[in-house]
């Protein structure tokens, strides 16, 4: 699995984590941080920074996802956060969860 | 990344369209079953469905996930083109489904190269099948040579769905391949129809047979269908949906050999049972991300999705047995489809009023 990069105070991980498994790909029925789409958050001064990808750069639903994310987080840091998509390096099944991999028969 | 008041109100009204053209279409389908009066709508009863409806709401799926609001522009003129066929204006409508399939494939070459993967270059493979329909039809070619780009369309844009999906759960390094080669032989049958109308309608009928299998034995839909809520709810459409596509390529390959009476069978085991069936496997999600509210599942969207395919085997059996059980299938699948819209409109209002997350 690649865990999401943090930088900032390292005890918000929990905080962080635990609302970051709240946004749930609705078909997949796996959240976020299962689907391994979460590359990075950054603790600024000002506002939270997330860099998060999709499966597809066709999907549709990215923006409710990316709503959700920063609904989630800003709700349980009460910070103001942004998110950014992007698609380079690009996903790929390696970076799921070890329990999400080994539901989608993995291993 | 919230969505302005003025982006949300037009997606709103391109969805609006789109429901217009399915309405139209649909009442094209009874006008042909002999239930409404005919009009311009029954002669255009497919181009209505696909280059109108299915179109519009593929393009605006496409141009959500694209972004720039120019990308809007695929949609409004697919959904501009089955209003302007119902008012009689059939060369401008001919021409803007053409200019509407032009604006897909830029749209859909544009992700393939913002991610440059099998599924993404095959949503341009399927836009292309799209252009190809619609300029056969604005050429006033014959139907039995545009419908098989028309379904090439969806069912190629489907795979490369599938596609994406099923990355998720492990599979052979050669399946990807496979269904490459499947949807390759797909579009190869839907060219060859023009030259060798019989062998091509049995390649088209094997290729759509191969890819219900693939889908069947490879879709995610097999694990997903043990979880609960709305994926199961997905996983069961998606199943019923693979089901009657390989009964549409049998049908498709009889309807050319030795049941010319398969056709009927054919064309709506295709396009009701195995892309409406998407369709409502995906709408619950894809229209609240399209209007940018919170989602909403129901236990009772089941309705239309049980209604959906309980009123095609009743138009099968009909078409078949007695001509009134066919029509009274075909009112049935009309109801179903208006049920399902308003079911779609049920829960997401049902979901804006829960309290949690604002909308937008």
């Amino acid at each position: 699995m690649n865990d999401f990069t943090l930088e900032g105070d390292a005890a918000l991980r929990p905080a962080i984590e635990q609302a970051l498994r709240r946004v749930v790909d609705p078909e997949m029925a796996l959240d976020v941080l299962a689907l391994g789409l979460v590359y990075g958050v950054a603790m600024r001064e000002d506002r939270v920074h997330v860099r998060i990808t999709m499966t597809s750069a066709a999907c549709p639903v990215a923006g409710l996802i990316i709503d959700d994310v920063q609904h989630e987080l800003a709700a349980a840091l009460g910070r103001e956060v942004q998110v950014d998509l992007c698609w380079d390096p690009p996903w790929t099944p390696e970076r799921m969860s070890d329990s999400a991999r080994a539901a989608m028969e993995w291993d | 990344m919230g969505l302005s008041r003025g982006d949300r109100i037009a997606r709103l009204a391109l969805l609006a369209l789109a429901v217009a053209s399915l309405a139209a279409g649909v009442a094209g389908g009874l006008a042909r079953l002999g239930v409404a009066s005919a009009g311009a709508a029954a002669a255009d009863h497919g181009a209505l469905m696909i280059a109108g409806f299915l179109a519009t709401v593929i393009g605006l799926e496409r141009a959500v996930a694209l972004g720039p609001r120019i990308a809007l522009a695929v949609p409004l003129a697919s959904g501009c083109g089955a209003l302007l066929l119902l008012l009689g204006e059939p060369s401008c409508a001919r021409a803007l489904f053409v200019f509407a399939a032009l604006g897909l494939v830029a749209a859909s070459a544009a992700i393939a190269r913002r991610q440059p993967q099998s599924h993404t270059l095959l949503l341009a493979a399927a836009a292309v099948a799209l252009l190809n329909g619609n300029a056969l039809y604005a050429a006033a070619a014959p139907a039995a040579t545009v419908i098989p780009w028309w379904f090439a369309f969806l069912v190629v844009t489907i795979a490369a769905e599938r596609l994406e999906m099923t990355r998720l759960l492990a599979r052979p390094r050669w399946a990807e391949g496979v269904l490459l080669a499947i949807t390759v032989f797909i579009l190869c049958a839907a060219a060859a129809t023009l030259v060798e109308p019989v062998s091509a309608a049995v390649a088209y009928g094997a290729g759509l047979v191969a890819l219900a299998a693939w889908l069947t034995i490879f879709d995610l839909a097999r694990r997903t269908i043990r979880t609960q809520g709305f994926a199961r709810f997905a996983a069961t459409a998606l199943l019923a949906g693979y089901a009657w596509l390989a009964v549409a390529g049998f049908a498709w390959i009889s309807s050319a050999t030795i049941e010319p009476r398969a056709r009927d069978l054919a064309l709506h085991a295709l396009g009701l049972g195995f892309v409406f069936s998407m369709i409502l496997a995906h709408a619950p999600v894809i229209v609240p991300a399209v209007a940018r509210v919170p989602m909403g599942y129901a236990p009772f969207l089941y309705v239309p999705l049980v209604a959906l395919h309980g009123s095609l085997a009743l138009r099968v059996i009909g078409g078949f047995a007695q001509a009134e059980l066919r029509r009274l299938g075909g009112v049935l699948n009309a109801v179903t489809l208006a049920l399902f819209v308003v079911s779609i409109a049920a829960t997401i209002f049902a979901a804006r009023r829960r309290p949690g997350r604002p909308a937008g």
